[in-house]
């Protein structure tokens, strides 16, 4: 999978669960950019990416994203 | 040496031209400034200073070996050097501030039934500020852990991020990344640093003195002798409680924020006017932010993840412990252990409802105000705080009992009124309300002052906070509430 097939999937599902239809994230995009997205938001589309991806992130991998850029990169590593 | 007393004064005037005289040398800067934290230390807690120097040398040791796990990929080494380090620094919270809590707990349950000990703890006494720096300490592994900083290869650096004497005794409690990186730019005189932060210095005085410690004097005189005061009194002096502590440690950090910008460090901020707040999750954002963020970032993130399979379930779960770590981080009794329940439980109907997910925006009308439904909603909120912090004034459970027993056998009495102290703390009360309405309603309103006066507004408030301060202060040099955590 590319890496921009996995930003736009990582983007459908931010839009879905943070009801925000035209968000648009980039790999430099922080939570202090998206005013739905906060530490409660934060478990609700981990969940949602796992079940949209397939995979299962370890609590250390989720505690260490900056931004969308290390979120993909986690994901490349998985897929 | 309380923060806003002679002593504190005279001992920041000389450190300020000694830090300032040494800023194009910033080896010296730090080291200067490290000696006159240690030293402001030993002032308060000689016999802990030693404490402190050891913790901070084992946690940077600590800090040095996850790095170096990390570097060499040993993975397992780095989560057991960071379960050491979260070990060690809850032991130290455990041994000196709860060990005797909890001794004397088992005591009392063990002669319940019959079994009498003799066992105590009496003699551990709790160094000062230890709740607030050994939250930073354990937040320096935990960051390099989930690769947040790498290792801070100074020690001095490091020391000086745990023991910056402005913030040790009672916070904002810091975070490792944005003050470590503040010691490596240089700190040049700033004459707007200097002076930003010594109006918030004089802004927080004013709330210290003129209100916190004047309200203190009524709330105290009722709570104090609630068994021969109305019901009237003491549910007035309860309603005053949340607005004194909230004067009281915001009036606090303002200095500690103030005396860092004036160093030229811009620490944490502590308070954003918690009782314009619809919720009690709304409240907690708002109220103490640093320990809040802390705890969200180091325990209810982490336990929410865990336990992200549970769906809501979970959620609450994380809320509830989180909540009661809350109670608990203020002090070793059950009114604190109660007082972190009693929040935790009022984030259940909110989570099930779906409001905690969601951000309400608060409705306002024509002239910017919150309408009715939602100015009713942040008094039933500030009644809900109220309510938890009488736990939290009682020195025990019983006395929190007594008091709510009091109060339906004492509805015939009038309401105890200290005339002078009311008048006083009323007047300073709601110039605080003025500034915190306007803030938080109209933030880009000044106040209106003839053209004249419009040039000097910067001096005329600073002139005005100065005789305010010495026309209603009271220079007694009483201890802050937060200053016993």
């Amino acid at each position: 999978m590319e890496r921009k097939d996995i930003l736009a999937q990582v983007q459908d599902v931010f839009r879905e669960e943070l009801e925000v239809d035209d968000l648009v994230l980039t790999d430099e995009t922080t939570a202090d950019d998206v005013e739905e997205w906060d530490s409660l938001s934060h478990v609700q589309l981990v969940v949602a990416l796992e079940k949209s991806f397939g995979i299962k992130f370890t609590s250390r991998e989720i505690l260490s994203w900056d931004n969308v850029g290390d979120l993909i990169d986690c994901i490349e590593k998985k897929k | 040496m309380v923060v806003n007393s002679l002593s504190f004064l005279c001992f920041f005037l000389v450190v300020l031209v000694v830090y300032y005289l040494l800023s194009t040398k910033k080896v010296l800067q730090n080291s200067f400034l490290l000696a006159c934290s240690y030293w402001f230390y030993a002032q308060v807690d000689l016999k802990m200073t030693g404490l402190l120097v050891l913790l901070t040398i084992i946690f940077w040791g600590i800090g040095y070996g996850i790095q170096k796990a990390i570097e060499q990929e040993k993975e397992r080494l780095a989560s057991r050097l960071t379960t050491l380090s979260v070990v060690v620094g809850i032991g130290a919270l455990f041994y000196f501030k709860y060990l005797n809590f909890f001794i004397g707990s088992f005591v009392a349950a063990a002669d319940l039934i019959g079994i009498h000990l003799s066992w105590t703890a009496s003699h551990i006494i709790v160094p000062i500020g230890l709740s607030f720096f050994t939250f930073k300490l354990m937040s320096y592994p935990l960051d390099i852990y989930h690769g947040k900083i790498g290792h801070e290869y100074n020690i001095f650096n490091f020391a000086n991020f745990i023991a910056f004497f402005p913030t040790i005794l009672s916070g904002p409690i810091d975070r490792p990344k944005p003050f470590l990186k503040q010691l490596t730019q240089s700190r040049l005189f700033n004459p707007d640093n200097l002076m930003t932060g010594f109006r918030r210095v004089l802004w927080g005085m004013f709330m210290k003195m003129c209100i916190a410690d004047r309200l203190d004097l009524y709330i105290s005189a009722v709570w104090n002798n609630f068994e021969h005061h109305s019901a009237v009194s003491i549910l007035f002096a309860s309603l005053l409680y949340p607005f004194q502590m909230y004067a009281d440690f915001s009036g606090y950090s303002e200095m500690a924020i103030g005396v860092s910008l004036m160093l030229g460090f811009k620490v944490a901020e502590n308070f954003k006017r918690p009782f314009f707040t619809l919720n009690i999750s709304q409240y907690w954002s708002r109220w103490h932010m640093s320990l809040t963020s802390w705890l969200t970032d180091y325990v209810f993130m982490p336990l929410n993840i865990k336990l992200r399979d549970w769906g809501t379930n979970g959620t609450i779960a994380a809320i509830m412990l989180n909540m009661t770590f809350i109670g608990m981080w203020h002090g070793a009794d059950w009114t604190f252990f109660l007082f972190g329940i009693y929040h935790g439980l009022w984030y259940i109907p909110l989570m099930v409802s779906g409001q905690f997910f969601k951000k309400t925006k608060i409705k306002v009308n024509n002239h910017g105000l919150p309408t009715s439904p939602f100015a009713m909603k942040m008094v039933g909120n500030y009644i809900v705080v109220t309510f938890g912090l009488m736990l939290f004034h009682s020195t025990d459970i019983s006395e929190f009992w007594a008091v709510l027993c009091r109060i339906p056998e004492a509805w015939n009495g009038g309401l105890f009124f200290d005339m002078p102290t009311m008048v006083n703390a009323a007047i300073c009360s709601i110039a605080l309300i003025y500034v915190d309405f306007q803030e938080e309603w109209f933030p880009n309103k000044k106040l209106y002052l003839p053209r004249f006066a419009e040039t000097y507004r910067w001096e005329l408030t600073i002139a005005l906070e100065i005789i305010a301060i010495l026309l209603f202060g009271i220079f007694d040099n009483n201890q802050f509430i937060y200053f016993q955590f």
